[in-house]
Protein backbone atom coordinates (compact mmCIF):
# COMPACT_ATOMS: atom_id res chain seq x y z
CA UNK A 1 0.00 0.00 0.00
CA UNK A 2 1.21 3.75 -0.97
CA UNK A 3 1.64 5.49 2.19
CA UNK A 4 3.28 8.32 0.73
CA UNK A 5 3.13 9.90 -2.97
CA UNK A 6 4.50 12.79 -3.95
CA UNK A 7 3.80 13.69 -7.75
CA UNK A 8 5.55 16.70 -9.22
CA UNK A 9 7.16 18.35 -5.81
CA UNK A 10 8.57 21.74 -6.38
CA UNK A 11 9.89 23.90 -3.50
CA UNK A 12 12.77 26.39 -2.38
CA UNK A 13 13.29 29.84 -0.98
CA UNK A 14 12.15 33.08 -2.46
CA UNK A 15 12.88 33.33 -6.27
CA UNK A 16 14.92 30.12 -6.23
CA UNK A 17 13.26 27.14 -7.04
CA UNK A 18 15.60 24.10 -5.12
CA UNK A 19 13.42 21.20 -6.32
CA UNK A 20 12.07 21.06 -9.55
CA UNK A 21 9.07 18.53 -9.91
CA UNK A 22 10.61 15.88 -8.39
CA UNK A 23 8.48 12.25 -8.09
CA UNK A 24 8.44 10.02 -4.69
CA UNK A 25 6.87 7.86 -3.16
CA UNK A 26 7.32 5.37 0.30
CA UNK A 27 5.20 2.06 0.86
CA UNK A 28 3.85 1.08 4.26
CA UNK A 29 6.32 -0.40 6.04
CA UNK A 30 9.15 0.96 3.53
CA UNK A 31 12.82 1.83 4.72
CA UNK A 32 13.59 4.73 1.71
CA UNK A 33 16.60 6.44 1.50
CA UNK A 34 17.26 9.37 -0.38
CA UNK A 35 21.00 10.21 -1.56
CA UNK A 36 22.21 13.56 -2.74
CA UNK A 37 25.27 15.50 -2.80
CA UNK A 38 25.17 18.89 -0.56
CA UNK A 39 23.25 21.39 -2.50
CA UNK A 40 21.07 18.64 -4.12
CA UNK A 41 17.66 19.24 -2.53
CA UNK A 42 17.88 17.11 0.11
CA UNK A 43 16.61 18.71 3.06
CA UNK A 44 14.47 21.01 0.65
CA UNK A 45 12.52 18.09 -0.34
CA UNK A 46 11.74 16.96 3.55
CA UNK A 47 10.90 20.13 4.33
CA UNK A 48 8.73 20.55 1.59
CA UNK A 49 6.86 17.06 2.57
CA UNK A 50 6.57 18.03 6.27
CA UNK A 51 5.26 21.51 5.50
CA UNK A 52 7.63 23.93 6.27
CA UNK A 53 7.99 25.53 2.99
CA UNK A 54 6.25 26.78 0.68
CA UNK A 55 5.27 24.13 -2.10
CA UNK A 56 3.25 23.01 -4.94
CA UNK A 57 2.40 19.40 -6.88
CA UNK A 58 0.70 17.09 -4.63
CA UNK A 59 1.58 15.09 -2.04
CA UNK A 60 -0.66 12.48 -1.19
CA UNK A 61 -0.68 10.91 2.69
CA UNK A 62 -2.87 7.72 3.22
CA UNK A 63 -5.29 8.56 -0.35
CA UNK A 64 -5.10 12.34 1.39
CA UNK A 65 -3.93 15.48 -0.27
CA UNK A 66 -1.52 17.40 2.27
CA UNK A 67 0.80 19.74 0.72
CA UNK A 68 -1.48 22.66 1.29
CA UNK A 69 -1.46 21.84 4.74
CA UNK A 70 -0.23 23.05 7.60
CA UNK A 71 3.42 21.71 9.22
CA UNK A 72 1.33 20.77 12.45
CA UNK A 73 -1.80 19.52 11.04
CA UNK A 74 0.48 17.36 8.64
CA UNK A 75 2.30 15.95 12.33
CA UNK A 76 -1.58 15.14 13.24
CA UNK A 77 -2.08 13.61 10.15
CA UNK A 78 1.21 11.24 10.92
CA UNK A 79 4.24 12.40 9.98
CA UNK A 80 7.07 13.20 12.12
CA UNK A 81 10.56 15.04 10.93
CA UNK A 82 13.62 14.82 12.30
CA UNK A 83 15.26 18.05 11.11
CA UNK A 84 18.51 18.23 10.53
CA UNK A 85 20.89 19.87 13.00
CA UNK A 86 18.70 18.11 15.93
CA UNK A 87 15.78 20.24 15.98
CA UNK A 88 15.40 19.74 19.57
CA UNK A 89 13.83 22.14 22.45
CA UNK A 90 17.93 23.44 23.71
CA UNK A 91 16.54 24.83 27.03
CA UNK A 92 13.82 22.27 27.90
CA UNK A 93 14.85 19.41 29.76
CA UNK A 94 14.77 16.45 28.01
CA UNK A 95 11.94 14.86 29.43
CA UNK A 96 9.83 18.20 28.56
CA UNK A 97 11.24 17.56 25.12
CA UNK A 98 9.24 14.34 24.54
CA UNK A 99 6.54 15.60 26.44
CA UNK A 100 6.48 18.25 23.56
CA UNK A 101 7.08 15.52 21.17
CA UNK A 102 3.90 13.48 22.41
CA UNK A 103 1.92 16.68 21.87
CA UNK A 104 -0.37 16.19 19.70
CA UNK A 105 -1.50 12.99 21.69
CA UNK A 106 -2.47 15.07 24.76
CA UNK A 107 -4.74 12.93 27.09
CA UNK A 108 -3.48 9.63 25.83
CA UNK A 109 -2.17 7.57 28.91
CA UNK A 110 0.06 5.53 27.14
CA UNK A 111 2.64 8.43 26.53
CA UNK A 112 5.06 7.75 29.55
CA UNK A 113 4.66 4.24 28.72
CA UNK A 114 6.35 5.49 25.32
CA UNK A 115 9.17 7.65 27.16
CA UNK A 116 9.95 4.75 29.25
CA UNK A 117 10.47 2.65 25.60
CA UNK A 118 12.43 5.52 24.10
CA UNK A 119 14.45 5.58 27.67
CA UNK A 120 15.07 1.77 27.09
CA UNK A 121 15.57 2.05 23.33
CA UNK A 122 18.29 5.24 24.80
CA UNK A 123 19.43 4.48 27.82
CA UNK A 124 21.47 7.80 28.03
CA UNK A 125 18.79 9.84 27.55
CA UNK A 126 17.48 8.42 30.80
CA UNK A 127 20.36 8.94 32.34
CA UNK A 128 19.74 12.42 31.77
CA UNK A 129 16.07 12.80 31.49
CA UNK A 130 16.55 16.25 33.95
CA UNK A 131 19.01 17.71 32.22
CA UNK A 132 18.55 20.33 29.39
CA UNK A 133 18.88 19.73 25.85
CA UNK A 134 21.19 22.14 24.97
CA UNK A 135 23.45 20.60 27.42
CA UNK A 136 23.80 17.19 25.65
CA UNK A 137 26.41 15.82 23.59
CA UNK A 138 25.64 16.06 19.25
CA UNK A 139 24.92 12.11 19.51
CA UNK A 140 22.55 12.75 22.29
CA UNK A 141 20.58 15.65 21.22
CA UNK A 142 20.40 13.46 17.47
CA UNK A 143 18.92 10.35 19.77
CA UNK A 144 16.74 13.21 21.59
CA UNK A 145 15.62 14.71 18.35
CA UNK A 146 14.59 10.67 17.00
CA UNK A 147 13.04 10.39 20.33
CA UNK A 148 10.82 13.04 20.26
CA UNK A 149 9.73 12.73 16.82
CA UNK A 150 8.89 9.19 17.75
CA UNK A 151 6.74 10.26 20.52
CA UNK A 152 4.04 11.69 18.55
CA UNK A 153 3.56 7.61 17.29
CA UNK A 154 3.99 8.60 13.28
CA UNK A 155 2.98 6.37 10.63
CA UNK A 156 6.11 8.26 8.29
CA UNK A 157 9.19 9.13 9.61
CA UNK A 158 11.56 11.74 8.10
CA UNK A 159 15.18 11.65 8.92
CA UNK A 160 17.12 14.38 7.35
CA UNK A 161 20.76 13.54 7.20
CA UNK A 162 20.73 11.81 11.42
CA UNK A 163 25.03 11.42 10.83
CA UNK A 164 25.46 14.96 10.07
CA UNK A 165 28.65 16.02 12.34
CA UNK A 166 28.30 12.34 14.36
CA UNK A 167 31.24 9.76 15.40
CA UNK A 168 30.99 7.10 12.59
CA UNK A 169 30.14 4.97 15.93
CA UNK A 170 27.14 6.94 16.61
CA UNK A 171 25.85 6.82 13.25
CA UNK A 172 25.81 3.29 13.14
CA UNK A 173 23.97 2.71 16.61
CA UNK A 174 21.37 5.35 15.27
CA UNK A 175 21.19 3.40 11.95
CA UNK A 176 20.81 0.53 13.80
CA UNK A 177 17.62 1.42 15.57
CA UNK A 178 15.97 3.09 12.26
CA UNK A 179 16.55 -0.37 11.08
CA UNK A 180 14.53 -1.93 14.05
CA UNK A 181 12.35 0.20 14.00
CA UNK A 182 11.56 -0.41 10.50
CA UNK A 183 11.66 -4.10 11.10
CA UNK A 184 9.82 -5.14 13.99
CA UNK A 185 7.44 -2.08 14.26
CA UNK A 186 6.82 -1.60 10.80
CA UNK A 187 7.06 2.19 10.62
CA UNK A 188 8.01 3.63 7.57
CA UNK A 189 11.25 5.61 6.83
CA UNK A 190 12.24 7.94 4.86
CA UNK A 191 15.54 8.84 4.76
CA UNK A 192 17.90 11.62 3.79
CA UNK A 193 21.67 10.64 3.46
CA UNK A 194 25.24 12.18 2.05
CA UNK A 195 26.44 8.54 4.34
CA UNK A 196 25.60 6.36 1.01
CA UNK A 197 27.76 3.07 2.34
CA UNK A 198 25.83 3.17 5.45
CA UNK A 199 22.32 4.08 4.64
CA UNK A 200 22.15 1.68 1.27
CA UNK A 201 22.46 -1.25 3.45
CA UNK A 202 19.37 -0.69 5.35
CA UNK A 203 17.01 0.84 2.19
CA UNK A 204 14.42 -1.13 0.48
CA UNK A 205 14.80 1.41 -1.89
CA UNK A 206 17.02 4.44 -2.80
CA UNK A 207 16.06 7.49 -4.58
CA UNK A 208 19.37 9.36 -6.20
CA UNK A 209 18.48 13.51 -6.47
CA UNK A 210 20.68 15.48 -8.30
CA UNK A 211 19.98 19.41 -8.87
CA UNK A 212 16.46 18.98 -7.68
CA UNK A 213 15.72 15.86 -9.90
CA UNK A 214 15.73 13.01 -9.63
CA UNK A 215 18.44 10.88 -11.95
CA UNK A 216 17.61 7.24 -10.33
CA UNK A 217 15.95 5.34 -8.02
CA UNK A 218 15.41 1.58 -7.74
CA UNK A 219 16.34 -1.20 -4.88
CA UNK A 220 19.53 -0.66 -3.26
CA UNK A 221 21.04 -4.05 -4.91
CA UNK A 222 20.15 -2.13 -8.27
CA UNK A 223 21.74 1.06 -7.53
CA UNK A 224 24.52 -0.22 -6.08
CA UNK A 225 25.09 -2.64 -9.47
CA UNK A 226 25.26 0.59 -11.16
CA UNK A 227 29.07 1.30 -11.60
CA UNK A 228 28.38 4.98 -12.47
CA UNK A 229 26.33 5.44 -9.17
CA UNK A 230 29.00 3.28 -7.45
CA UNK A 231 31.52 5.53 -8.07
CA UNK A 232 30.18 8.57 -7.69
CA UNK A 233 28.19 7.55 -4.60
CA UNK A 234 29.95 4.69 -2.59
CA UNK A 235 33.19 5.54 -3.08
CA UNK A 236 34.54 2.35 -4.82
CA UNK B 1 13.67 51.70 60.94
CA UNK B 2 9.77 52.44 60.23
CA UNK B 3 10.80 55.25 57.30
CA UNK B 4 13.12 52.48 56.26
CA UNK B 5 10.07 49.69 57.20
CA UNK B 6 7.53 51.91 54.65
CA UNK B 7 9.93 52.79 51.86
CA UNK B 8 10.92 48.72 51.33
CA UNK B 9 7.14 48.61 51.25
CA UNK B 10 6.35 51.45 49.26
CA UNK B 11 9.05 50.23 47.05
CA UNK B 12 7.60 46.72 46.83
CA UNK B 13 4.11 47.72 45.89
CA UNK B 14 5.90 50.37 43.39
CA UNK B 15 8.31 47.65 42.02
CA UNK B 16 4.85 45.26 41.65
CA UNK B 17 3.71 47.41 38.97
CA UNK B 18 7.00 47.12 37.41
CA UNK B 19 6.81 42.92 37.78
CA UNK B 20 3.90 43.08 35.73
CA UNK B 21 4.62 45.53 33.10
CA UNK B 22 8.36 43.29 32.79
CA UNK B 23 6.45 40.12 32.41
CA UNK B 24 4.48 41.11 29.56
CA UNK B 25 7.81 42.04 28.04
CA UNK B 26 9.22 38.79 28.81
CA UNK B 27 6.52 36.75 27.78
CA UNK B 28 6.40 38.34 24.61
CA UNK B 29 10.21 38.17 24.10
CA UNK B 30 9.94 34.28 25.14
CA UNK B 31 7.88 33.99 22.38
CA UNK B 32 8.98 35.49 19.65
CA UNK B 33 12.12 37.17 20.58
CA UNK B 34 10.45 41.02 20.39
CA UNK B 35 10.38 43.66 22.58
CA UNK B 36 7.27 45.18 23.17
CA UNK B 37 7.29 48.94 22.88
CA UNK B 38 3.67 49.30 23.34
CA UNK B 39 3.41 47.36 26.70
CA UNK B 40 3.03 49.97 28.61
CA UNK B 41 -0.07 52.18 26.46
CA UNK B 42 -1.55 48.54 25.84
CA UNK B 43 -1.82 48.50 29.91
CA UNK B 44 -2.91 51.78 30.15
CA UNK B 45 -5.67 51.74 27.62
CA UNK B 46 -7.18 48.65 29.64
CA UNK B 47 -6.45 50.98 33.06
CA UNK B 48 -8.94 53.86 30.89
CA UNK B 49 -11.66 50.98 30.13
CA UNK B 50 -11.33 49.78 33.73
CA UNK B 51 -12.55 53.38 35.17
CA UNK B 52 -14.78 53.97 32.32
CA UNK B 53 -16.53 50.51 34.00
CA UNK B 54 -16.18 51.83 37.13
CA UNK B 55 -18.35 54.94 36.09
CA UNK B 56 -21.01 52.85 34.97
CA UNK B 57 -21.03 51.24 38.21
CA UNK B 58 -19.14 48.27 37.58
CA UNK B 59 -17.47 47.14 41.35
CA UNK B 60 -13.19 47.29 40.88
CA UNK B 61 -12.51 43.70 40.99
CA UNK B 62 -14.81 42.44 38.06
CA UNK B 63 -14.34 45.32 36.35
CA UNK B 64 -10.68 44.07 36.57
CA UNK B 65 -11.88 41.14 34.92
CA UNK B 66 -12.82 43.08 31.86
CA UNK B 67 -9.91 45.06 31.40
CA UNK B 68 -8.31 41.98 31.61
CA UNK B 69 -9.88 40.61 28.54
CA UNK B 70 -9.88 44.05 27.10
CA UNK B 71 -6.57 43.95 27.03
CA UNK B 72 -5.98 40.44 25.75
CA UNK B 73 -8.00 41.03 22.71
CA UNK B 74 -6.24 43.87 22.13
CA UNK B 75 -2.72 41.89 22.50
CA UNK B 76 -4.13 38.76 20.48
CA UNK B 77 -5.65 41.56 17.61
CA UNK B 78 -2.12 43.28 17.70
CA UNK B 79 -0.27 39.97 17.22
CA UNK B 80 -2.42 38.86 14.30
CA UNK B 81 -3.39 41.64 12.38
CA UNK B 82 0.54 43.41 12.73
CA UNK B 83 3.10 41.88 14.28
CA UNK B 84 2.72 38.73 12.67
CA UNK B 85 2.36 40.01 8.94
CA UNK B 86 5.34 42.17 9.30
CA UNK B 87 7.63 39.48 10.69
CA UNK B 88 7.48 37.89 8.25
CA UNK B 89 9.06 40.00 6.13
CA UNK B 90 11.49 41.76 8.63
CA UNK B 91 11.69 40.83 12.09
CA UNK B 92 13.42 44.96 12.58
CA UNK B 93 10.47 46.29 11.27
CA UNK B 94 8.34 45.01 14.20
CA UNK B 95 10.27 47.24 16.33
CA UNK B 96 9.22 50.36 14.70
CA UNK B 97 5.32 48.92 14.56
CA UNK B 98 5.32 48.11 18.66
CA UNK B 99 6.42 52.06 19.07
CA UNK B 100 3.98 53.10 16.21
CA UNK B 101 1.11 51.18 18.04
CA UNK B 102 2.55 52.84 21.53
CA UNK B 103 1.84 55.98 19.80
CA UNK B 104 -1.48 55.01 18.19
CA UNK B 105 -2.60 53.74 21.40
CA UNK B 106 -1.72 56.64 23.37
CA UNK B 107 -3.41 59.01 20.82
CA UNK B 108 -6.45 56.52 20.89
CA UNK B 109 -6.49 57.03 24.72
CA UNK B 110 -6.72 60.91 24.25
CA UNK B 111 -9.53 60.47 21.46
CA UNK B 112 -11.83 58.36 23.50
CA UNK B 113 -11.17 59.49 26.90
CA UNK B 114 -9.78 63.12 26.85
CA UNK B 115 -6.56 64.95 27.58
CA UNK B 116 -7.45 66.02 31.26
CA UNK B 117 -6.69 63.28 33.81
CA UNK B 118 -9.18 61.23 35.18
CA UNK B 119 -11.44 61.43 37.47
CA UNK B 120 -11.82 64.63 36.76
CA UNK B 121 -13.95 66.83 39.21
CA UNK B 122 -14.58 69.21 36.06
CA UNK B 123 -16.24 66.58 33.84
CA UNK B 124 -18.56 65.39 36.84
CA UNK B 125 -16.80 61.77 37.61
CA UNK B 126 -19.07 59.87 39.56
CA UNK B 127 -16.02 58.80 41.45
CA UNK B 128 -13.56 60.71 43.48
CA UNK B 129 -10.63 59.09 42.43
CA UNK B 130 -9.33 55.95 40.38
CA UNK B 131 -10.65 52.83 42.40
CA UNK B 132 -8.35 51.14 44.35
CA UNK B 133 -8.62 46.93 44.58
CA UNK B 134 -7.41 47.43 47.93
CA UNK B 135 -8.70 49.51 51.25
CA UNK B 136 -7.01 52.57 51.01
CA UNK B 137 -8.12 55.00 53.21
CA UNK B 138 -5.84 56.43 55.76
CA UNK B 139 -7.17 54.59 58.19
CA UNK B 140 -6.40 51.25 56.36
CA UNK B 141 -3.68 50.19 58.06
CA UNK B 142 -1.86 47.51 59.29
CA UNK B 143 0.43 47.29 62.23
CA UNK B 144 2.54 44.08 62.76
CA UNK B 145 5.41 45.29 64.63
CA UNK B 146 4.56 49.16 65.83
CA UNK B 147 4.91 50.18 61.90
CA UNK B 148 2.45 51.46 60.08
CA UNK B 149 1.97 49.98 56.79
CA UNK B 150 -1.03 50.38 54.42
CA UNK B 151 -3.39 47.56 53.74
CA UNK B 152 -3.27 48.21 50.00
CA UNK B 153 0.89 48.21 49.35
CA UNK B 154 0.73 44.68 50.81
CA UNK B 155 -2.38 43.55 49.41
CA UNK B 156 -1.24 44.81 45.71
CA UNK B 157 2.87 42.99 46.67
CA UNK B 158 0.31 39.95 47.49
CA UNK B 159 -1.57 40.05 44.18
CA UNK B 160 1.31 39.87 41.98
CA UNK B 161 2.72 37.21 44.36
CA UNK B 162 -0.32 35.34 43.34
CA UNK B 163 0.02 36.13 39.50
CA UNK B 164 3.60 34.87 39.48
CA UNK B 165 2.45 31.92 40.70
CA UNK B 166 -0.34 30.95 38.50
CA UNK B 167 1.59 31.81 35.67
CA UNK B 168 4.34 29.60 37.13
CA UNK B 169 1.66 26.72 37.13
CA UNK B 170 1.11 27.31 33.39
CA UNK B 171 4.32 27.10 32.30
CA UNK B 172 5.27 24.62 34.00
CA UNK B 173 2.21 22.46 34.76
CA UNK B 174 -0.16 22.65 31.54
CA UNK B 175 0.14 21.64 27.87
CA UNK B 176 -0.29 25.31 27.15
CA UNK B 177 2.66 25.62 29.19
CA UNK B 178 4.68 23.40 27.52
CA UNK B 179 3.65 24.58 24.02
CA UNK B 180 4.93 28.05 25.23
CA UNK B 181 8.49 27.05 26.40
CA UNK B 182 8.61 24.94 23.30
CA UNK B 183 7.85 27.60 20.55
CA UNK B 184 10.17 29.49 22.90
CA UNK B 185 13.03 27.28 22.53
CA UNK B 186 12.75 26.63 19.09
CA UNK B 187 9.15 27.46 16.84
CA UNK B 188 10.14 25.26 13.66
CA UNK B 189 10.75 22.10 16.10
CA UNK B 190 7.62 23.54 18.12
CA UNK B 191 5.82 22.88 14.88
CA UNK B 192 6.94 19.53 14.20
CA UNK B 193 5.87 18.47 17.02
CA UNK B 194 2.60 19.57 15.73
CA UNK B 195 1.77 22.62 17.79
CA UNK B 196 -0.02 25.34 16.80
CA UNK B 197 2.67 28.06 17.13
CA UNK B 198 0.54 30.66 15.30
CA UNK B 199 -2.01 29.59 18.32
CA UNK B 200 0.46 29.88 20.80
CA UNK B 201 1.73 33.50 20.14
CA UNK B 202 -1.36 35.02 20.06
CA UNK B 203 -2.56 33.66 23.01
CA UNK B 204 1.08 34.73 24.65
CA UNK B 205 0.97 38.54 23.28
CA UNK B 206 -3.10 38.52 24.76
CA UNK B 207 -1.97 37.07 27.87
CA UNK B 208 0.86 39.32 28.61
CA UNK B 209 -1.61 42.64 27.56
CA UNK B 210 -3.59 40.99 30.33
CA UNK B 211 -1.45 41.02 32.66
CA UNK B 212 0.07 44.32 31.91
CA UNK B 213 -3.83 45.95 32.45
CA UNK B 214 -3.25 44.20 36.24
CA UNK B 215 -0.31 46.87 35.95
CA UNK B 216 -1.95 49.72 34.47
CA UNK B 217 -5.37 49.22 37.07
CA UNK B 218 -2.83 48.87 40.34
CA UNK B 219 -0.49 52.18 38.80
CA UNK B 220 -3.63 54.03 38.14
CA UNK B 221 -5.23 53.25 41.78
CA UNK B 222 -1.81 54.06 43.55
CA UNK B 223 -1.71 57.25 41.62
CA UNK B 224 -5.54 57.93 42.15
CA UNK B 225 -5.99 59.02 38.77
CA UNK B 226 -5.31 57.79 35.23
CA UNK B 227 -3.60 60.43 32.67
CA UNK B 228 -1.78 59.78 28.96
CA UNK B 229 1.41 60.10 30.83
CA UNK B 230 0.89 57.01 33.76
CA UNK B 231 2.84 54.44 32.32
CA UNK B 232 5.71 56.44 30.28
CA UNK B 233 7.76 55.85 33.07
CA UNK B 234 6.48 52.84 34.33
CA UNK B 235 7.34 51.34 30.69
CA UNK B 236 11.32 52.31 31.13
CA UNK B 237 11.20 50.68 34.87
CA UNK B 238 9.71 47.83 33.84
CA UNK B 239 11.87 47.39 30.64
CA UNK B 240 14.71 47.80 33.23
CA UNK B 241 13.15 45.25 35.60
CA UNK B 242 12.91 42.84 32.41
CA UNK B 243 17.19 43.48 32.16
CA UNK B 244 18.12 43.08 35.58
CA UNK B 245 15.88 39.51 35.59
CA UNK B 246 16.76 38.43 32.40
CA UNK B 247 14.51 38.87 29.52
CA UNK B 248 13.90 35.52 29.55
CA UNK B 249 12.83 34.45 33.16
CA UNK B 250 9.32 35.90 34.29
CA UNK B 251 10.13 34.89 38.31
CA UNK B 252 13.34 37.14 36.88
CA UNK B 253 11.31 39.92 36.08
CA UNK B 254 9.38 40.01 39.07
CA UNK B 255 12.13 40.10 41.14
CA UNK B 256 13.91 42.69 39.15
CA UNK B 257 10.74 44.67 39.21
CA UNK B 258 10.65 44.74 43.23
CA UNK B 259 14.32 45.63 42.92
CA UNK B 260 13.92 48.14 40.95
CA UNK B 261 10.96 49.22 42.87
CA UNK B 262 12.95 49.28 46.21
CA UNK B 263 16.27 50.59 44.94
CA UNK B 264 14.09 53.76 43.01
CA UNK B 265 12.43 54.71 46.60
CA UNK B 266 15.20 54.21 48.49
CA UNK B 267 17.13 56.13 46.12
CA UNK B 268 15.54 59.00 45.95
CA UNK B 269 14.22 58.67 50.20
CA UNK B 270 17.66 58.62 51.36
CA UNK B 271 19.68 60.67 48.35
CA UNK B 272 16.81 63.13 48.75
CA UNK B 273 19.24 66.08 47.83
CA UNK B 274 20.77 64.96 45.18
CA UNK B 275 18.62 62.18 43.63
CA UNK B 276 14.96 63.32 44.91
CA UNK B 277 11.81 62.97 42.61
CA UNK B 278 13.16 64.60 39.23
CA UNK B 279 16.90 62.30 39.29
CA UNK B 280 14.45 59.15 39.97
CA UNK B 281 14.75 57.98 36.30
CA UNK B 282 18.25 58.18 35.87
CA UNK B 283 18.17 55.01 38.45
CA UNK B 284 16.71 52.53 35.75
CA UNK B 285 19.00 53.71 33.28
CA UNK B 286 21.99 53.19 36.08
CA UNK B 287 20.30 49.55 36.49
CA UNK B 288 20.12 48.77 32.80
CA UNK B 289 23.40 49.66 31.92
CA UNK B 290 25.13 48.09 35.10
CA UNK B 291 23.34 44.64 34.35
CA UNK B 292 24.44 45.21 30.40
CA UNK B 293 27.91 45.59 31.36
CA UNK B 294 28.47 43.10 34.44
CA UNK B 295 25.84 40.19 33.57
CA UNK B 296 24.01 40.90 29.99
CA UNK B 297 22.05 37.84 30.63
CA UNK B 298 20.67 39.06 33.57
CA UNK B 299 20.22 37.76 37.24
CA UNK B 300 18.42 35.06 35.87
CA UNK B 301 18.86 34.67 32.26
CA UNK B 302 19.96 32.24 30.16
CA UNK B 303 23.05 33.35 28.27
CA UNK B 304 22.70 30.75 24.86
CA UNK B 305 24.93 27.53 25.76
CA UNK B 306 24.65 25.19 22.96
CA UNK B 307 26.81 22.10 22.54
CA UNK B 308 26.59 21.52 18.64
Amino acid sequence: MTLLKATGLSAGYGPVTVLQRIDLEVQQGEFVVMLGANGAGKTTAMRAISGLIARSGTVVFEGVDIHRASADAIVRAGIAQVPQGRGTFPELSVEDNLLAGAYIRHGSDDVLSDMERWYGVFPRLAERRLQRAGSLSGGEQQMLAIARALMSRPKLLLCDEPSLGLAPLITQELFAVLERLNRDDGLSVLLVEQNANLAMHIANRVYLLETGVIVASGSAEELGADDAIRKAYLGF
Amino acid sequence: MELFSQRLVDGLSQGSVYSLIALGLVIIYRGTGHLNFAQGEMALFSAYCVYQFGEWGIPIWPALGLGMIVGFVLGAVAEVTLVRPISKKSPFAVFIVTLGLFTFLNWLDGAIFGNQQLPNSGVGSKQQRYPSLFPNDPEDVWQPFGVAIRIERVGIFVLVLVITGLLFLLFNKTRFGLAMRAVASNTESAKLAGIRTNTVLMVSWGLAAAIGAVGGVVMAGLNSNVNLGLMFTVFIYGSAAATLGGFDSPGGAVLGGLIIGVIENMASGYAQEWIGQDMKLSVAFVVILTVLLVKPSGLFGTGKVERV
